[in-house]
């Protein structure tokens, strides 16, 4: 049905055409004739626009104003249309709101497979590997209401593939300023963990440093938290500063692992930390800066059991841009023997990694180190893949991007174990890494 | 008298075609199928000063469409290329040209965040336009255009998509990975 505004809208562009007309009586004038056309086009498309629109209110409001009176006098058509363009306005945003609150659940995701001289998180598999499938779910349950939930399958170094409900998070927005999630979630600390966490085709590098590994793949810290966090951001200066606050089950080491307790504790002791980060603009663009902390009373298998209470404080600083991709996390432990009555005990970690970008890729090159005390229980109990000993490891890599969606590593790393059982390993091992 | 006769035929002449050109107006088909007019995407947007941007008050020129995140170091600077690269090519024309760069991520991408990206990467061309909206006008022009995208914590997963529409808003070309040349297109 044809609207009987566009005709009038019609109408009203032609008379400003025509208005304008005399002008081409002047020299120039195909150049005039080329700024008539530009300007015609442009009525055109607004005009296209204000018909849409107002099509849309016909259709709207045919059944109601089928029995209604002759139109309204030609002085209260402006009011009428602006009224009727704030309501299309809001029409238009309730549907936009709505095509964003999609019933359909897409799964994205990430995977990755290898092969090397070792696996990348024990040297003592060598050949090809399975990575990781990581399926990503955030399905939207209202304008506030957040939800994320991410099925992670990894074969284990057992050659077994493991299911894990790496996140499962329910959350609150109250603004860009704080939103608080409960559930499981990537605990805050430096800038890997939450940034680069699972999906391989994310990160520059092959893997993570080892200590800040998965729980199960040789990782010292806590990767994961069941509990609360409040995380937000605000501007401050000319940059960002963003914050967050967590609490959850203290962890337990079950089987050599670290194990962040989906189900609760048996000691009841809560984990609590936090993150206090600012992301420079102008000519420091591209540079985070932050600190980190937490205290955690850690437990174990042990007959008789270990508590441990483990603080950590660190900073962390990461150099982004277009050309440069610069990590650095370091984390200092000042941990105590509750139960065992062995102390304190001081130990540290951390890693610089400089890269540098290419038009299709990346290099890379990485140093990490942990001096681990053997004395703490914290760190003698975790024995599943060597995590909880001390090493320093150099590595040196390449990122080649096939295309957009999948990108093909390659690294060479040194490592030498320092404790436990003093060793020197080289490693060289390829990736081939894809999002979907 | 020959002025006022040449000014009416003047006058005929550009009713005439602003005749054809209105006739035609309500059969603006989309040149590419799928893919939304210029008039029929969300319209309001604000630019990297702060100011509403009327989206259809850009036709009168082509206008060159893709979206970005202000801290995406893979995919977004070979859009930018690619955009910069096509601007060269209007230039050796002589030819005018919108560049529209909408942001995926209006968390971030505030006007501060585009403007602090412009200038890190000189992009000071008045007739590129780097847009912030709310999440829903956000979500609704990606889905209009057919721009795939998903986030992982703070990474904006996306393609390296761009759409050119004629003067008159129409969508004329569709530029993606696929295509070896963008300037090609123009």
């Amino acid at each position: 049905m044809p609207a009987p505004f566009t005709p009038l809208l019609r109408v009203l562009a032609l008379g400003l055409v025509l208005a304008a007309a005399p002008a081409l009586g002047a020299d120039g004038e195909s150049a005039q004739l080329a700024e008539m056309q530009k300007k015609l086009d442009k009525s055109l498309a607004m005009i296209e626009a204000l018909a849409k629109r107002v099509h849309e209110l016909e259709a709207r409001q045919t059944g109601a104003s089928v029995a209604q009176a002759a139109p309204a006098p030609a002085a209260t058509e402006a009011p009428r249309l602006e009224a009727v363009e704030q309501r299309v306005q809001q029409i238009e945003t309730a549907n936009a709101a709505r095509r964003g609150d999609d019933t359909s659940l897409p799964i994205h995701g990430f995977a990755d497979v290898g092969a090397g001289t070792a696996n990348p998180f024990t040297n003592e598999l060598k050949g090809a590997y399975v990575g990781n499938l990581d399926l990503y779910l955030t399905p939207k349950l209202g304008e506030h209401t957040l939800s994320l939930f991410e099925l992670n399958f990894e074969v284990g170094t057992d050659g077994a593939v493991g299911v894990d409900l790496e996140r499962a998070q329910v959350g609150y927005q109250f603004s860009d300023a704080a939103t608080v999630w409960l559930g499981r979630f990537h605990t805050p600390f430096g800038y890997i963990n939450t940034a680069l966490h699972h999906g391989n085709w994310l990160s520059t590098a092959v893997r993570r440093p080892k200590f800040v590994q998965f729980e199960d793949q040789g990782g010292v810290l806590p990767a994961h938290t069941v509990g609360a966090w409040l995380t937000g951001s605000t501007h401050a200066g000319d940059g960002k500063l963003t914050y967050d606050l967590y609490a959850g089950n203290g962890q337990e080491i079950i089987g050599g692992v670290l194990d962040m307790r989906n189900a609760g504790t048996v000691h009841g002791n809560p984990m609590v930390g936090g993150r206090l980060g600012y992301k420079f603009a102008g000519a420091l663009d591209g540079l985070t800066v932050g600190v980190h902390g937490f205290v955690d009373k850690v437990s174990d298998d042990q007959q008789p059991a270990d508590l441990t209470r483990v603080r950590m404080l660190g900073a962390y600083a990461v150099y982004d841009t277009d050309t440069w991709e610069h990590i650095a996390e370091f984390y200092a432990f000042d941990n105590e023997s509750l139960a065992g009555g062995t102390g304190t005990h001081r130990s540290e970690a951390g890693f610089v990694q400089l890269a540098y970008r290419l038009p299709r890729g990346a290099v890379y090159g990485r140093y990490e180190r942990a001096s681990l005390q053997q004395s703490d229980p914290y760190f003698a109990q975790m024995t599943s893949v060597d995590s909880g000993a001390s090493y320093y490891r150099t590595a040196v890599g390449l990122r080649f991007d096939v295309d957009l969606k999948t990108a093909l590593k390659l690294e060479l790393a040194n490592t030498h174990t320092t404790d436990r059982l003093v060793n020197d390993y080289n490693e060289a091992m390829v990736q081939y890494a894809i999002r979907f | 008298m020959p002025g006022s006769l040449l000014t009416s035929l003047r006058r005929l002449a550009c009713a005439a075609l602003a005749a054809v050109v209105l006739a035609t107006t309500g059969a603006a088909a989309a040149a590419l199928p799928g893919v939304a007019g210029l008039a029929d995407l969300p319209q309001r947007w604000r630019d990297d000063d702060g100011r509403e941007l009327v989206l259809a008050a850009l036709a009168g020129e082509r206008v060159i469409l893709t979206m970005a995140y202000a801290t995406c170091h893979r995919v977004c600077p070979l859009t930018i290329d690619a955009l910069a690269r096509m601007q060269r090519r209007l230039d050796e024309r002589g030819e005018h040209a919108q560049i529209v760069v909408v942001g995926y991520d209006p968390a971030n991408d505030d006007p501060a965040a585009w403007r602090q990206y412009r200038r890190s990467r000189h992009l000071d061309r008045p007739n590129w336009h780097f847009l912030t909206g709310d999440e829903a006008s956000t979500n609704a022009l990606a889905h209009a255009l057919g721009f795939d995208y998903w986030r992982y914590d703070e990474h904006v997963m996306h393609e390296l998509r761009a759409l050119v529409f004629d003067p008159r808003g129409r969508p004329e070309a569709a530029l993606g990975p696929e295509t070896p040349d963008w300037a090609s297109a123009l």
